[in-house]
């Protein structure tokens, strides 16, 4: 008998094809000599590669398809994430074009690295095997802890890609085990055959499979920084590279909560008297944990990694629900969570290089008077993240806690009202900050938002903070008004993508 | 038989599990591992997958175990003091409990469900499930994906550990111009402090050192770089 070679549908992989290939090319040419060519030309290729990703992705919209005998499947879902993957890793591009961090890493590593990360992204959502969803969940994550360890001579920053990858394989290994156990009760790896076994069996109370449920719960829940699991995230994204925190908050995500859809949703449904409790009780203990865990936080990348935790909350309660509508609602909610998220976080990124203030939120004050514009962006990011009328986050929310009720999580919903008033406390203090406090006369000399650096000095001249920060500040801030004042356009794509899950009614 | 051998090679694997956690030594605690994996191996033949022990055997009990044995002998294998956990008392209590409380709700987990199965048959076996063949052929079929990602994932993490590795000097921009272009390496002689192999052996003088010894340039000329 000779084994029969799988039949590879080139247009069908040609997005991740894109991305892999892209990586290889930018880690090359980062090789060659002239500085003009590392620093403008190789951002340039990977700016290239995630347009040419996009793109592709445009081209196979509206296919249904089994790629490579059933290793990922090509649909409107994993489609739709990819775009707010490419997007979120365009804007990281830019974001680190002046940055320090590619100059210590070597640029052509870094972007590589960047985009072998965003390709990992792209084969989780898209996996429908056990198999493929762990190398996806490997290639998302390794290329992560180098990049969050990439400003080598800040002790933060080492100390933020230990942490990452220390507490990410614990993730990891939990999931795969947990994904072991998936196997050995239902027999597959496919998703489809993992359907059907619960589907034709009694399979739903069997200990071996809850065991499997938990466990991946648990692995995935470190990746989306779900509470309890959720203790790195503040630590690590304040100690990573501003550009790459910014890419980690909104990216991981999406990819974390692409395969909790299409593993829970899709292949685990009938099991979902199971998991549907136990994830909601983790959904109400995360949104209550980041919000009050945020209050107090000074350092607004604190601020944001505990925001973080509780949006990933309301995602969950999308997830919960496992109707289409709550499908919707959640690639809904991501998208929104991308344009304010990045809207934020480049602001953060233009005043940490214009003062000695680093991230900490007296850099804000006062920010109304001397930079209006960036402080009108950070203004709509804010708000849009608590959940005021108007911003895109208002109608995210509104979505997720519809499809909360619909799906008989009432309650759900009410723990969602009551975390995003909670929210409200700190997210209008910077923007109280930025509005009423007076800004400082002079800079100030006592550096404290900025850490030393470990074994190096600060004469280096510090990177300004160019053209290209204050447009990805500009386009993500009017994108985050301009759905909130028209969410049809992405209303109708996340209907289109409702459809991608056929089970789901 | 079957029985006998399981037993042996659970107690082995237990035993070096111990040890690698109890011994002070680390050459000892390696050690310890080693005969942990080679335990695992034989189980998994038990469990007839033989690829999985020849894999334990060739890639952990061996490839990795002797960098383990590399790293330990670098850095000096000798009585280490021991480590003691900035911790209080409390919080020492506290762990404890918590173990307590973990492994008594193992038991009763395996104790309820796991041990029912003690009797049955188990998992019918099917002939040649889990060989090397089948698995060979599984890569290149049904998860040729994953076996391709794999490959770009031993890639991209040996990029990464370049990236970690090479800067740890502290050095800036100056570095980064010393940094080597595959053109220069054709060209010829490496300039001075960029870490070659005949710096490291003594053979000329290193970057570091270079001003203080006078003779460098000459040293260079003579010699026509490395």
């Amino acid at each position: 008998m000779t084994p029969k070679a799988p039949i590879i549908d080139w247009a069908g992989l040609s997005p991740l094809v894109a991305l892999l290939g892209g990586a290889v090319i930018v880690l090359l040419v980062g090789l060659l000599r002239p500085r003009f060519v590392r620093e403008v030309i190789v951002p340039l290729l990977a700016l290239a590669t995630f347009a040419t990703a996009a793109g592709l992705g445009i081209w196979q919209w509206g296919e249904q398809i089994s790629l490579i005998s059933g290793a990922l499947r090509l649909d409107q879902l994993a489609i739709a994430l990819m775009w707010i993957i490419c997007a979120t890793g365009a804007a990281a591009v830019l974001l680190s074009w002046r940055a320090v961090a590619p100059r210590e890493a070597a640029h052509g590593e870094y972007y590589a690295l960047l985009l072998t990360s965003a390709a990992g992204m792209l084969v989780l959502v898209a996996a429908q095997n056990l198999v493929t969803l762990f190398a996806g969940l490997e290639l998302l994550s390794i290329p992560l802890y180098v990049l969050c360890a990439t400003e080598m001579r800040r002790e933060t920053s080492l100390e933020s890609g230990l942490k990452y990858l220390i507490i990410g394989s614990v993730g990891s290994a939990t999931f795969v085990y947990g994904l072991a156990f998936l196997y050995g009760a239902t027999g597959s790896t496919d998703f489809a055959g993992i359907d059907r076994a619960l589907n034709s069996s009694s399979l739903v109370s069997d200990p071996l499979l809850l065991t499997g449920i938990a466990l991946s719960v648990v692995g995935l829940g470190f990746k989306a920084s779900i509470a309890p699991f959720h203790q790195w995230t503040p630590d690590v994204y304040e100690g990573a590279p501003t550009p790459i925190t910014a890419f980690m908050a909104v990216a991981t995500k999406a990819a974390a909560f692409g395969a909790f859809l299409r593993l829970f949703d899709g292949a685990l449904l009938n099991a979902q008297a199971d998991w549907g409790p136990a994830l909601a009780a983790l959904a109400a203990i995360t949104i209550v944990v980041g919000n009050v865990g945020a209050l107090g936080q000074t350092s607004l990348k604190r601020l944001m990694a505990w925001s973080s935790v509780a949006q990933a909350g309301y995602l969950l309660a999308g997830v919960v629900v496992a109707t289409k509508l709550g499908l919707q609602a959640t690639v809904f909610y991501l998208a929104v969570y991308l344009f304010m998220n990045i809207a934020a976080f480049a602001v953060i990124i233009i005043r940490e290089r214009q003062t000695p203030l680093g991230d900490d939120i007296a850099a804000f004050a006062g920010l109304g008077t001397t930079a209006p514009l960036p402080a009108a962006v950070m203004t709509v990011a804010m708000l849009s993240l608590a959940g005021i009328p108007a911003t895109a986050g208002f109608i995210g929310k509104f979505y997720v806690i519809e499809a909360a009720i619909d799906g008989n999580y009432a309650w759900l919903g009410i723990v969602i009202v009551i975390g995003s008033m909670l929210s409200l406390a700190y997210y209008l203090r910077v923007v109280a900050a930025m509005w009423m406090l007076e800004a400082p006369e002079a800079p100030v000399s006592t550096v404290t938002g900025r850490p030393a650096l470990a074994g190096g000095d600060l004469d280096a001249p510090a990177p300004g903070a160019g053209i290209e920060v204050y447009a990805v500040a500009a386009v993500f801030g009017v994108a985050t008004l301009f759905f909130g004042i028209v969410p049809s356009p992405l209303f109708d794509l996340a209907v289109k993508v409702g459809s991608s899950l056929t089970s789901l009614f | 038989m079957a029985e006998l051998f399981f037993f042996i090679a659970g107690i082995g694997a237990i035993a070096g599990a111990v040890g690698v956690v109890t011994l002070r030594n680390p050459f000892y605690c390696v050690l310890a591992l080693v005969s942990h994996l080679l335990s695992l191996a034989a189980l998994f033949l038990l469990l007839r997958a033989e690829f999985v022990a020849a894999a334990q055997v060739i890639v952990y009990a061996g490839a990795v175990m002797v960098l383990y044995v590399f790293v330990v002998a670098y850095i000096g294998g000798g009585e280490q003091p021991a480590l003691r956990p900035p911790v209080g008392r409390g919080q020492r209590m506290i762990a404890g409990l918590c173990t307590l409380g973990l492994f008594a709700e193992l038991m009763v987990a395996t104790l309820g469900s796991g041990l029912k199965a003690i009797d049955s048959e188990g998992a019918p076996y099917r002939p040649g499930f889990g060989s090397p063949a089948q698995i060979g052929e599984l890569l290149l079929t049904k998860f040729l994906l994953p076996f391709e990602l794999a490959s770009f994932l031993l890639l991209i993490a040996a990029v990464g550990a370049v990236v970690l590795a090479r800067r740890r000097g502290g050095v800036g921009e100056a570095g980064d111009e010393r940094r080597m272009s595959a053109l220069e390496f054709a060209r010829g002689p490496a300039p001075l402090g960029v870490g070659s192999m005949a710096e490291a052996a003594g053979d000329i003088p290193g970057g570091v050192d270079a001003e203080s010894s006078g003779s460098v340039s000459s040293t260079i000329g003579e010699r026509g770089g490395w």
